[in-house]
């Protein structure tokens, strides 16, 4: 005889469905991770179809005593979508649809939606979600709303918040609020500013309404390389100061453009030191302009090697040189830890010197890709996870980057967020005033930590009490 | 009170003299540290007094009508950081936005500020979430607040976010900030994204908004007045020149912003985007107006007296989901100053707590407070 369901899975059956609901273990442990190192403990899976299923979950979960855990394509880094403690998880993929406001450039989508995919079925109408984080074929956008997620392109677009107009998500007591709008600057504080890049914290997102962004009228892309990576880094703030807002300005250094030439076979410059891949866009005689300024810029700082793309297969393979520097390290060590700080860019040359420091110390293979346009570093640390002690290497490079970075003014996240993974570097850069209030604000929304507790906020930072009692009919 | 009077000027030294255009105030304060506004702040909520923060007066129109017992001048909040090589800047609240700009049009920089300020400070910008008519191009204000030093309502100093052009460490304080009306503390700094100035710019006129709107590719505004449409333009002289021609009006060099419209009554009408010519066409005749197209605002004067054309406008646009705010109204003036509140109000009041668990800041001023 089959054991009897525990009632918890038992009463999101009821509610959702067999279909939509998961519980075995093989299916516990495919869920219990993301795409970075940390693991937790999934109690069930649910595939809510809208926000009415979604409240239900809620319900039943907060009925229960048990976290809810939001989880998109899973593509995450940073252990946002990870379990700290036992939790259902919603599983937001089967909220996909998708409605165009074509006259006002705007589009109201399913958390579940992928990015790319709604670039995609906007492209006949001119239009395109902006952010594009290196995961887009499969990242959702209700994660990328988690995140608030980035890519080489925010660098003249701005992150997914500078592009989410209105949210839908459910409350920790299961009610459907709606945040923001399609009109300029909403009356009443920006809830829906506060909600996008909460890691999953203040609620589920469960409808969002993106701004489209018009796809240019020209793009051009150019590769430049440099022996010395001192000429990239003063290549890209000459570029940034002179009044030139490339749509992209993304560095290579040498490990790095050895690793993704072996894979992709784009012919980069694999002797030169560090490689800039720079997009500009727009009207196409501003386009022409630019591209001459910025050979220009480069050349001055000792580039060797300036190759413009001629046609749009060239300017894919560059692209695809770029958005395969993940998937090249698999070619050298089994395991990777890909990292994301960020630094003031004046700083850029110190950055690199010091990461190549620490690789050197810890005896690590370091290669880098940085969002350069923004000062935003994806130091990759290569190991082999089944050598005893080389994660915990790594961890500890890591951190070490991590406190380099601040040292130059830097902080703990560009783009990948907090999650479980930087919970606890959070007073590197906060005070306990700080820190104490994000955890207010978060009680503000979830009192009883319903909603990925142990994500983002180190335990304790709610540790001040100014508390003064509150007459009565103050907030009511 | 006196014994309040008396406590206050012991720990605060002198209680500055009234300011101009400021409601009466049994107290005027003018602290010159965001440490020494919290400790303000401290005493108010401990003595359960009422607080308006006072930059340069020049959005204290919007919103419901505050009377403070305790006016917080941020005159004395000022500093700016020198060096913005990095297209950032660390600013003071009370620095006036034209002698911020001022500051940076020396380095061709632009913190892109709303381009008629008048006495508008940095902070008095950010609290009402002000933007300028370049947002077109490059997004409203709030886009470019990355980080924030508040004096919370309780007397916390709590700073939020990182003079970072991209950040994502911790919820977006910056973001809650901009355009919370001082209704969670006193806003004592912030740092702003910047931008270099473009090598060109120009204006030209068009007969047809919506074929201009398709031509102009991310121009800085396309702004209808009762004196026609105007689309302005950035960029390299290039790019500059053949935007211009390829919208054939007649073009100017250079750009020059139309001033807000002047009247004892002003409003802002904000609808989705595309709506923006429909508001134009509700709105009564010969009136002054600036309509921003592409963006969906339209600030305009109406007749005091006239109650039931704002009332029509309001109740249409409020249909597409959008507002009709007042910027400017005659002091004994009923209309309800923000509408209809938001449906997430509730949920404000909560975030509100959490930073003014007293209730001490702008008390009236936020949609719902009435």
């Amino acid at each position: 005889m089959r054991p009897a369901p525990p009632p918890l899975v038992g009463d999101l059956v009821t509610a959702l469905g067999a279909g939509a609901v998961k519980a075995a273990p093989l299916d516990k442990r495919l869920f219990s991770k993301d795409a970075g190192v940390t693991r937790g403990e999934v109690v069930a899976i649910t595939f809510p179809t809208d926000a009415a299923q979604v409240s239900d979950v809620v319900r039943i979960a907060a009925r229960h005593r048990i976290p809810v855990v939001v989880r998109g394509a899973g593509t995450g880094l940073a252990g946002g979508a990870v379990p700290s403690q036992p939790a259902v998880l919603i599983v937001t993929t089967r909220m996909d649809t998708v409605e165009v406001d074509a006259a006002n450039q705007t589009a109201w989508v399913g958390p579940g939606v992928i990015n790319l995919d709604l670039s995609r079925r906007t492209a006949p109408l001119g239009l395109h979600f902006a952010p594009d984080p290196s995961s887009q074929a499969a990242c959702t956008l209700g994660g990328n709303v988690a995140c608030n997620s980035g890519g080489p392109h925010c660098l003249a677009e701005g992150s997914t918040v500078n592009h989410i107009l209105a949210l839908e998500f459910v409350d920790a007591a299961g009610e459907v609020v709606v945040v923001g709008g399609a009109a300029p600057d909403p009356i009443g504080l920006d809830v829906r500013g506060v909600v996008v890049g909460s890691e999953g914290t203040l609620g589920v997102v469960t409808r969002i309404l993106v701004r489209l962004t018009r796809n240019p009228p020209a793009v051009k892309t150019m590769l430049m390389a440099f022996p010395e990576v001192s000429g990239a880094a003063a290549t890209v703030s000459e570029v940034i100061a002179s009044g030139i807002l490339p749509a992209a300005l993304e560095m290579m250094d040498r490990p790095m453009l050895r690793a993704v030439e072996n894979f992709v076979h784009a012919g980069l410059p694999v002797e030169s030191a560090a490689a800039l891949l720079a997009e500009v866009s727009g009207h196409p005689a501003g386009v022409i302009a630019e591209v001459d300024s910025i050979a220009e810029i480069g050349r001055r700082h000792g580039a060797t090697e300036v190759r413009i793309a001629a046609d749009e297969p060239e300017r894919a393979l560059l692209w695809k040189a770029r958005k395969s520097a993940f998937g090249a390290i698999a070619q050298i060590a089994p395991d990777y830890y890909l990292h994301d700080t960020v630094i003031p860019r004046p700083r850029l040359v110190e950055a690199l010197e010091g990461i190549y420091e620490i690789a050197e110390r810890n005896d690590l293979l370091i290669m880098n890709v940085v969002h350069a346009g923004d000062g935003n570093l994806h130091p990759q640390i290569v190991y082999d996870g089944s050598v005893a002690g080389q994660l915990e290497l790594v961890k500890h490079a890591a951190e070490e980057i991590v406190e380099m970075s601040i040292r130059l003014g830097g902080t703990l996240s560009g783009e990948h967020g907090i999650g479980l993974e930087k919970r606890d570097l959070m007073p590197l850069v906060f005070s306990p005033v700080d820190l104490d209030a994000q955890a207010r604000l978060r009680e503000a929304f979830d009192p009883e930590h319903l909603f990925n507790p142990g994500a983002m906020l180190p335990a304790g930072s709610r540790c001040f009490d100014y508390g003064r009692p509150v007459p009565d009919g103050v907030w009511a | 009170m006196t014994g309040l009077r008396s406590t206050v000027a012991r720990l605060f030294g002198r209680i500055t003299a009234e300011v101009p255009g400021a409601p009466a105030a049994d107290f005027t304060l003018a602290p010159t540290t965001a440490e020494e506004c919290a400790r303000v702040l401290d005493v108010a909520s401990e003595h359960r007094i009422s607080v308006l923060p006072w930059g340069g007066g020049s959005h204290q129109g919007i919103g419901g009508r505050v009377e403070p017992d305790l006016l917080l001048v941020t005159s004395g909040l000022g500093g700016s950081s020198d060096d913005t090589a990095d297209l950032t800047v660390t600013v003071g609240a009370g620095v006036t936005v034209a002698s911020l700009e001022a500051a940076l049009a020396v380095r061709r920089q632009t913190a892109l500020l709303p381009e008629s300020p008048g006495d508008a400070t940095v902070g008095g910008v950010v609290a009402t979430g002000s933007s300028g008519w370049r947002r077109l191009r490059y997004g409203p204000t709030r886009d470019r607040v990355i980080e924030v030093v508040l004096a919370t309502g309780d007397g916390r100093v709590v700073r939020g976010g990182a003079r970072l052009v991209k950040n994502v460490t911790g919820y977006d304080l910056p973001r809650l900030v901009t355009g919370s009306f001082g209704s969670l503390g006193v806003i004592c700094s912030v740092s702003l994204k910047l931008l270099p100035t473009p090598a060109a710019s120009a204006m030209v006129q068009v007969s047809d908004v919506s074929s201009a709107i398709g031509t102009a590719y991310h121009p800085l505004a396309v702004l209808e007045t009762p004196a026609g449409t105007v689309v302005y333009l950035s960029g390299t002289e290039a790019e500059v020149e053949a935007q211009a021609s390829a919208l054939g009006g007649t073009t100017e060099s250079g750009v020059h912003w139309p001033a807000d419209p002047e009247g004892s009554f002003v409003v802002s009408i904000r609808v989705p985007p595309a709506s923006t010519s429909e508001a134009v066409r509700r709105l009564p005749p010969a009136c002054d107006f600036v309509a921003a197209h592409g963006v969906g605002e339209v600030r305009a004067s109406l007749n005091p007296a006239d109650l039931e054309t704002v009332a029509s406008l309001r109740s249409w646009a409020e249909g597409l989901g959008g507002a009709v705010v007042v910027m400017t109204a005659p002091g004994d003036h009923g209309f309800d100053p923000w509408g209809t509140p938001p449906p997430s109000v509730p949920l404000q009041g909560k975030i509100r707590a959490a930073f003014d668990p007293v209730g001490v800041m702008v008390p009236g001023r936020m949609p719902g407070d009435r």
